[in-house]
């Protein structure tokens, strides 16, 4: 068997083990919640558990809500309701985010497992959420405005989109579990003198001469010839890392480099999975909007509500990347166990994405349901 | 290492812990239900009348026609009526019972249809049991477990007994404040399928007891 081939069989073999164990560890976990609770049984303690600030912004967000549809019908006699209703939108952005389906768990993972910079992350977290508001728009511009079809029918369309969307998440993550797999075996392989190992990392090294031009070379034909070779492009630039740490030196890449022709490419995955799922909420108020004959103000309102989720996704996407930099950086002063852990953490981060993914696709974890009723 | 770990926790904590703010409710409903009983004291099943709120009552008649702008008849609305009794079905129509602890279930609703009064529309049903039970303690209860819907019994009358034997009493309670019970969430509710039972809290509870 050839170094090449032991690795690749190892990889997959380390991911696989590594995939079922966290699967296993789910579940078991998932049970243990359910048992607690079991429908019907004893009701949660009446102490409360969580601080506040979860109960207000439950609160807040849906009173931000209950609003918007009296803010409506007021604008259709007074124009200058929709300067409130575009208030109440914003806020109700804000606080919306940081409950489930607006891709924070995400796109902060993929940002982690990808060495992503924070401008990246914000980039990001506004992208998905712009493209979030404009498929809810198209969504009820085509089915309700053009078609006049029925809830039953809209309602059917945003549950398969929905469907394609958890699906992407999970294929997203299971392209990242791949390649960052791959980065953490090498990181595994590297530090121990077995002699098999060796050989490997003989193998590696002699990639090592022209490591970084290959790279720039990759760059070059991601963005030359589209979204095709963007697995490759990622692939490169693990290459390039794992020759930074053969090489003693165990510094992240530039910005620069990341930000470079096609980088932003890589992105455009985590843009799709998660904005393709429209907010059943911006639905609703868009179609409430189109029956009070002020379909321009649910627009409006369904944009300003994406900035406002924007915000906050990007808050919590730049506080992941700063975490993972520092940890990076604590981490750097050692030797060989740094970038192993590095690496650990971010195959860790590419796990969660497709647990996500998986989760969501299955019903574990439940983002806003869409009900058809 | 410490440092470093506590530093990785935060920051997943601030990514993911943030998912225990569950989704708002989407819609809202404000209830009255009657208990149907037989002339032998046996329940039969449960009559609701559900009120939806503005936004989703216009959601609800998008694209429905009718002869008059505005006026929609039980008829013109048949097919929506349908489509929320047939879609409730999954839920398993946000009603649980219990007969003397022992979980009931319910079959297909009968005499369904909607109402639109006052820009809201009313669902009408009656949601027949399995088998009609006599127990010495009945709880029903009505919530959505992954609260997309908030359900709120009307102020006055919210429940009924109908042809109950004198003896039995009725006691009705309603969730407390909803932001009271949102304080409770906890990790519990950490990955919160659409099986567990989060909107629980927000359950209103309906006890009878026949001695």
């Amino acid at each position: 068997m050839s170094p090449k081939a032991h690795s690749g069989w190892a990889r997959g073999l380390t991911i696989c083990a590594g995939a079922a164990l966290t699967i296993l560890m789910l579940d078991s976990a998932i049970h243990a919640l359910l048992a607690q609770t079991p429908f019907g049984g004893p009701r949660p303690n009446a102490e409360p558990q969580v601080g506040g600030i979860v109960g207000w912004l439950l609160s807040k967000q849906s009173e931000f809500y209950r609003e918007m549809s009296a803010t409506i019908r007021a604008a259709k006699s007074d124009g200058s309701a929709v300067w409130t209703l575009l208030a109440i939108s914003f806020a109700y952005g804000i606080f919306h985010a940081a409950g489930p389906g607006h891709g924070k768990a995400v796109i902060s993972s993929y940002l982690v497992a990808n060495q992503e910079t924070a401008r990246r992350g914000i980039v990001l977290s506004f992208a998905s959420a712009l493209m979030q508001s404009l498929v809810a728009v198209v969504i009820v511009g085509i089915c309700a405005w053009l078609l006049n079809a029925t809830a039953k029918t809209m309602c059917g369309a945003e549950k398969a989109i929905e469907i394609v969307s958890y699906a992407l998440i999970a294929a997203f993550g299971a392209r990242l579990v791949w390649t960052k797999g791959g980065g953490f075996m090498r990181a595994l392989q590297a530090p121990r003198p077995v002699p098999a190992m060796a050989l490997a990392a003989v193998a590696h090294h002699d990639h090592a001469g022209h490591g970084h031009d290959h790279h720039d070379h990759d760059h070059f034909h991601a963005h030359a010839q589209g979204h095709a070779h963007v697995a490759h492009h990622d692939h490169g630039h693990d290459h390039g890392h794992v020759h930074d740490e053969h090489c003693g030196h165990s510094h992240g890449p530039a910005p620069s480099e990341l930000a470079g022709p096609g980088g932003w490419q890589r992105g455009f995955g985590a843009i799709l999975a998660v904005g393709i799922r429209p907010c059943s909420g911006a639905i609703l108020v868009l179609v409430f909007a189109l029956a009070q004959g002020l379909f321009w103000a649910g627009i409006a309102a369904t944009f300003v509500m994406g900035l406002g989720t924007a915000i906050t996704v990007a808050t919590i996407a730049v506080v992941a990347v700063s975490a993972k930099d520092l940890a990076r950086r604590l981490s750097g002063t050692k030797e060989g166990g740094g970038a192993l852990f590095m690496r650990g953490v971010e195959f860790g981060a590419a796990g969660l994405v497709l647990l996500f993914g998986v989760g969501l696709l299955f019903g574990y974890l439940a983002a806003e349901r869409v009900t058809c009723f | 290492m410490r440092c470093l770990l506590g530093l990785l926790s935060l920051a997943g904590v601030v990514a993911f812990g943030v998912n225990t703010a569950q989704a708002h409710p989407h819609v809202w409903i404000t209830a009255t239900s009657e208990l149907i009983y037989a002339p032998d004291g046996a329940i039969t099943g449960v009559r609701h009348a559900w009120t939806f709120d503005d936004m989703f009552s216009t959601y609800a008649l998008q694209g429905i026609e009718t002869k008059t702008k505005g006026v929609y008849s039980r008829e013109e609305l048949g097919s929506v009526a349908q489509t929320n009794v047939e879609s409730l079905k999954e839920f398993g129509f946000f009603t649980f019972a219990r007969a003397d602890g022992k979980k009931e279930k319910f079959q297909e609703p009968t005499d369904y249809y909607l109402e639109y009064k006052d820009a809201a529309l009313t669902l009408h049903f009656m949601l027949p049991l399995k088998a009609p039970v006599k127990p010495k303690e009945l709880a029903v209860e009505v919530f959505d477990p992954a609260f997309f819907i908030d359900f709120k019994f009307a102020d006055k009358n919210p429940v009924k007994l109908v042809g109950a034997p004198a003896a039995c009493q009725m006691k009705f309670q309603r969730p407390n404040d909803g932001t009271a019970n949102a304080q409770k969430l906890g990790e519990q509710n950490f990955l919160n399928g659409e099986n567990s039972s989060f909107g629980m809290m927000f359950a209103n509870k309906i006890t009878v007891e026949c001695p």
